[in-house]
């Protein structure tokens, strides 16, 4: 069974597909793995992906981007009036929703974000159909964390009109983790993630805390005033003002310079992910000039050192928020297609210095793989239970902890089942001792959130016979989802064992 | 490392663990979807139970695996493979159909270890050449069973099978017992697993039921390709198979027949002799009985109901009647005394008016004064109600004469100034009245009855006469389609105005003609200039001054006609003589008419000369 895995970001759109146990990313029919996420209305058709965004220098009126931020708002919220004030299409008010205005040929036309959504969508479908060879309407959807209820829920309707069916909607960090198989271990035990995204307009980051296979959101920050545009337009700016310096010619009036101008930006902010340095080239970009420039990295670097530091900005802040430290966190997740640039994943490789950095694959596809993995899970299971939101699970409420001795004979602690682990759950130990003593003493603690441990129950084995080597000692824990819990050990060698069951506090 | 436990030390639990908390988890991976799975099977075992249990019973499949050997292994004939019983040949006798895939190759594994060739070679016996070794009726045994197709083509004609059907004497006395195997056995060919079983005689009407429509749609697997008699690969060319698989296809259809015929005679003879279905029937029978008894006792009852409410109310009724007759009675009556009552004060005021009047000898010093003055009093006591006439008689009876007279005169003046307000209300009236009937009679008023549909309406009445099938309503319809004003008119309207019309005098009558003459000669001006003649009418308006200008009655209509015919027009004073028979018309006014009528005449032959004209054209 194949299923699809759809990320419909602000600027840009990907899909994946699940098929044969493994998630792929599709190229469209342009050859790009990556469709940006532009509509253009013209009199007879309605173009989507790059032909759209190219189509946008002369038809920016009609050509709708990021519908993604209008999408189940109402007209009257500030989001989607700063929308209509950046965005080139008329947007009017029809029954507190906004609707673009536009002019397909000679007659006028209202069309709702929904409608764009799912042209948009339709176009992914056709994509991903045409590398499966099949129909095949089955897929997950990736929405940011940050996505109120009436958002889904017209995601949803835009995916269902494409003719989709929506087996679930995930949030997008959490895709990403799945995409990297991260706290996909169900003994693993508790770790701390971070992932970092950067898209076209927006920046999130989240910590999350994977453990016995389950993901949670500890906390998140979302920035919509930086993105991979501010580093076009920075570095759009700054040909314009080489081009000014050139040839005395001012661009900044003329909208249509500006957006070639944008596009060669945009091109040459890609190259310098890979290259030292990249060639601007704009045929007749004012008043008949040709415009020819080069950039260097450390030039484009330079330019944007302020916005670098303001993308770096929020893990500090959220770190805070979730009360850890740097070293705290385990994997580092990086996403969106601005986190590919050099220097940015420098700043962050120093800010966690021995954390591993996850970007081995195409950062703004790993999202979208995520989803795949997850439609290739869902699929074909009926009765999918939870739908989009949360679900609340029963976990451990501090960890249990058993006393051990370290080498040098001092007082540790060995964590049995780590806080947050999800119940019911089962966790085993090899434990070792000294082969010569002739009982053990397992005591057993438990840690809530920042305190003392405190001692829960003391287990004796007695009767061992003595022996030269290193006696082992298998150690089962199994807890019940109220907390209550069982331990039970057994010795390798003559298999004594003992066992204790701890009632849970009601 | 762990640590060692001290002298004395015992397992003890020292405190209660941390009650379990909740918190939202991200739906994604499959450790979710294996959390959310097993939370939705409701799994209350704990965790390890639950593993623990699913693995004891994958062991226990593979531990039954028991064989037994076929006692005749060795002794088969391979030639006669058709007829052996492949699963008794694996060493599953005991499994059969219930054999799965995986026992059969293992039961196979081990036999084939057993009395393979080359194995028996080894140990020294003697092997037969070819395919005659009976090792050839295993491998036959695995190719028909591993194979799902032929597996289930031997299934269906399992020589084990007991294709009997139990007769009814023999379900009839202990059904459950005899039936109950029967269907068991028989619930194997179900191509849906788990039916519905016989049940007991405790089972519910739906049970039975649901069993029975099983049984009766039983959808059956059994084919029977394997006995067929001829193998389609043995033939040699197409046709010769086309011959073989029509030849199969007819037997397998005939048992297939055979078969359905045996199932359907099973649940017919299980469903006459089933206990709880007579048990059923009765109680079906019964609740009816008891339904239609409840029904027929509802009706009874209502019917009494109706009976007894109906009673009711006529006895309220008669009562409020006679209750209503009485009160009727009691208020006449009292009106009556109470009329009496003031008849007689009336009667006795007047008198004492009157008495006083005269005593102070009508106010009056001659007899003409008197007289007059007497009428006025009598006049008073007509007119004047029992108050006023006892406050007059009160302040006769106190006051002086002077005043007497003065209050007196006053009351007659207001009594005449009264009867003179009536009078001319009387007045106003009589001539609102008549101004109304003139608006309605004359035409163009408030009914919007005008000239022409009085036309219309006369030319109707006279159309339809008297008699005519609902006369009213026709006239009303004749009127609607040919009136120009586009007023709908009912047949009440159309009644009333006729009505009216008939009481109209004549003059009206005629008056009504001659505007529509009028209205006629109007229509028509513009038409031929011979008929403009506006010199005789000019002159007629100037004479008719001083004649009877009154409208021609049909009478005297008739008797000027008659007179023109007597007297022709060579007959000397001509005129003189047609006025004298025409009572109360001068010569003048004879004259007028006459012209008048000649007019009409004239006019209406143009006319007709016009409609002719344009015809011809």
């Amino acid at each position: 069974m194949a299923a699809i895995g759809i990320h419909f970001g602000y600027t840009c759109a990907c899909v994946a597909v699940f098929k044969d146990g493994r998630a792929d990313v599709v190229a469209n029919d342009a050859g790009d793995r990556v469709t940006p996420a532009v509509v253009g209305f013209r009199d007879t058709e309605q173009i989507v992906g790059i032909a759209a965004k190219q189509g946008q220098v002369r038809n920016a009126a009609n050509t709708v981007v990021k519908v993604k931020q209008v999408l189940g708002r109402r007209f009257d919220d500030p989001v989607t009036q700063t929308h209509k004030a950046e965005t080139k299409c008329q947007v009017v008010d029809k029954e507190q929703r906004p609707y673009y205005a536009l002019s397909c040929g000679e007659r006028a036309e209202l069309v709702a974000p929904e409608d764009v959504a799912k042209l948009i969508f339709r176009k992914m479908k056709e994509t991903a159909q045409s590398a499966l060879g099949s129909d095949v309407t089955d897929c997950v959807i990736t929405v940011p964390f940050e996505f109120a209820h009436a958002q889904k829920r017209a995601l949803r309707e835009a995916a269902e009109a494409a003719g989709f069916h929506v087996l679930r909607m995930i949030h997008e960090p959490a895709a990403a983790l799945l995409a990297y198989n991260v706290g996909q271990d169900y003994s693993s035990g508790s770790s701390h993630v971070l992932v970092y995204k950067l898209g076209g307009t927006s920046l999130s980051v989240t910590v999350l805390q994977t453990n016995g296979g389950m993901i949670r959101v500890l906390s998140t920050r979302t920035d919509h005033s930086i993105g991979g545009e501010s580093f076009t337009q920075a570095l759009a700016q700054h040909l314009a003002s080489e081009f000014k310096r050139t040839f005395k010619h001012d661009v900044s009036r003329n909208p249509r310079a500006l957006l070639k101008l944008m596009n060669s930006a945009d091109m040459a902010k890609h190259s310098l992910s890979s290259l030292g340095s990249a060639n601007c080239f704009v045929d007749s970009l004012h008043d008949g000039v040709d415009f020819e420039c080069s950039v260097s990295r450390a030039r484009f670097e330079l330019l944007c050192s302020s916005l670098f530091n303001r993308s770096i900005q929020p893990i500090r802040a959220l770190l805070e928020e979730a009360g850890l430290s740097a070293t705290d966190i385990n994997t580092v997740v990086l996403c969106g297609g601005s986190s590919r640039i050099p220097r940015l994943q420098q700043m962050i490789r120093e800010m966690f210095p021995d954390v591993e950095l996850l970007n081995s694959s195409p950062p703004d596809e790993v999202i979208a793989v995520g989803a795949a993995i997850q439609a290739g899970l869902l699929v074909g299971r009926d009765g999918l239970g939870p739908d989009d939101e949360s679900v609340a699970v029963d976990v451990c409420a501090a960890d249990i902890l058993l006393k051990e001795l370290d080498e040098a004979g001092a007082e540790t602690f060995r964590v049995l089942v780590p806080q947050g682990t999800p119940l019911p759950a089962r966790r085993h130990h090899s434990l070792s001792a000294e082969g010569k003593m002739a009982s053990l003493c397992l005591e057993i603690y438990q840690r809530l959130d920042g305190e003392q441990p405190e001692r829960l129950s003391k287990m004796v084995v007695r009767g061992l016979p003595p022996s030269e080597e290193r006696r082992r000692v298998d150690a089962v824990i199994t807890m019940k989802r109220d907390g209550s819990f069982h331990l039970s050990c057994a010795a390798n060698d003559d298999g004594r064992s003992e066992a204790v069951t701890i009632a849970a506090a009601s | 490392m762990l640590l060692e436990a001290t002298e004395g030390e015992e397992t003890v639990v020292f405190k209660a663990a941390a009650a379990s908390v909740q918190v939202l988890v991200e739906p994604v991976g499959r450790w979710f979807e294996a959390y959310i799975r097993r939370r939705n099977r409701n799994v209350s075992a704990s965790f390890q139970e639950l593993e623990d249990e699913e693995e004891s019973s994958e062991e226990s499949e593979d531990e039954e695996l028991q064989l037994e050997e076929h006692p005749m292994l060795r002794t088969l004939d391979p030639k006669d493979w058709k007829n052996q019983d492949h699963y008794a040949v694996l060493g599953l006798p005991h499994l059969r159909y219930k054999a799965t895939q995986k026992q059969i190759k293992a039961a196979h594994k081990a036999i084939v270890l057993k009395h393979h060739p080359d194995k028996r070679k080894a140990a020294g016996e003697q092997i037969v050449e070819g395919d005659n070794d009976y090792f050839t009726c295993i491998t036959k045994a695995i190719e028909i069973l591993s194979d799902p197709v032929k597996r289930r083509a031997f299934d269906s004609v399992d020589p084990t099978f007991d294709n009997s059907v139990p007769s009814k004497s023999e379900g009839k006395e202990n059904f459950f017992e005899v039936f109950a195997p029967v269907f068991e056995r028989n619930a194997r060919w179900s191509s849906k697993k788990h039916g519905p079983s016989l049940g007991t005689m405790d089972s519910t009407f739906e049970e039975v039921d649901n069993f029975y429509s099983f049984w009766y749609n039983f959808d059956s697997w059994r084919e029977f390709s394997y006995l067929d008699e001829e193998e389609k690969e043995k033939a040699e060319c197409r046709d010769e198979r086309r011959w073989i698989e029509k030849q199969n296809r007819a037997s397998r259809a005939q048992r297939k027949k055979e078969e359905m015929n045996r199932i359907r005679t099973l649940v017919d003879t299980a469903y006459s002799c089933d206990p709880r279905i007579k048990k059923f029937k009765e109680e079906e029978k019964a609740r009816k009985e008891a339904e239609k008894k409840a029904k027929a006792e509802a009706k009874r009852k209502e019917q009494e109901e109706k009976e007894r409410a109906k009673q009711a109310e006529l006895e309220v009724a008669r009562i409020a009647k006679e209750k209503e007759e009485e009160e009727a009675r009691q208020a006449a009556l009292q009106a009556k005394k109470e009329k009496e009552i003031q008849k007689k004060a009336m009667k006795k005021e007047r008198q004492r008016l009157r008495t006083t009047c005269k005593n102070w000898n009508y106010f009056a010093d001659n007899e003409a004064d008197s007289v007059k003055m007497m009428e006025e009093v009598e006049k008073l006591c007509d007119r004047l109600e029992l108050t006023s006439l006892q406050s007059l008689n009160e302040i006769l009876a106190s006051a002086s004469k002077e005043d007497s007279k003065a209050a007196v005169e006053k009351q007659v003046e207001e009594v005449n100034a009264q009867l003179q307000k009536e009078r001319e209300a009387e007045v106003q009236a009589r001539q609102a009245a008549r101004s109304a009937e003139q608006a309605s009679g004359g035409g163009g008023g408030g009914k919007g009855w005008n000239e022409e549909d009085l036309q219309l309406l006369i030319k109707a009445v006279n159309l339809f006469p008297a008699g005519t099938n609902s006369r009213w309503e026709v006239i009303a319809n004749y009127m609607n389609l040919h009136s120009s004003s586009g007023m709908k008119r009912t047949a009440k309207d159309v009644i009333n105005k006729a009505k009216n019309l008939q009481k109209l005098d004549p003059l009206q009558k005629d008056e009504i003609n001659k505007k529509a003459y009028e209205k006629f000669k109007k229509e028509h001006t513009s038409v031929p200039p011979s008929i403009d003649n506006a010199l005789p009418s000019e002159r007629f308006e100037a004479s008719g001054s001083d004649g009877n200008a009154a409208p021609w009655t049909t009478e005297e209509q008739k008797l000027l006609e008659q007179a023109l015919k007597t007297y022709p027009v060579s007959t000397p004073e001509r005129w003189e003589k047609i006025a004298a028979a025409v009572p109360g018309r001068s010569k003048k006014d004879c004259m007028k008419r006459y012209k008048e009528l000649v007019e009409m005449v004239k006019a209406k032959k143009a006319a007709q000369e016009q409609v002719a004209a344009k015809n011809k054209k």
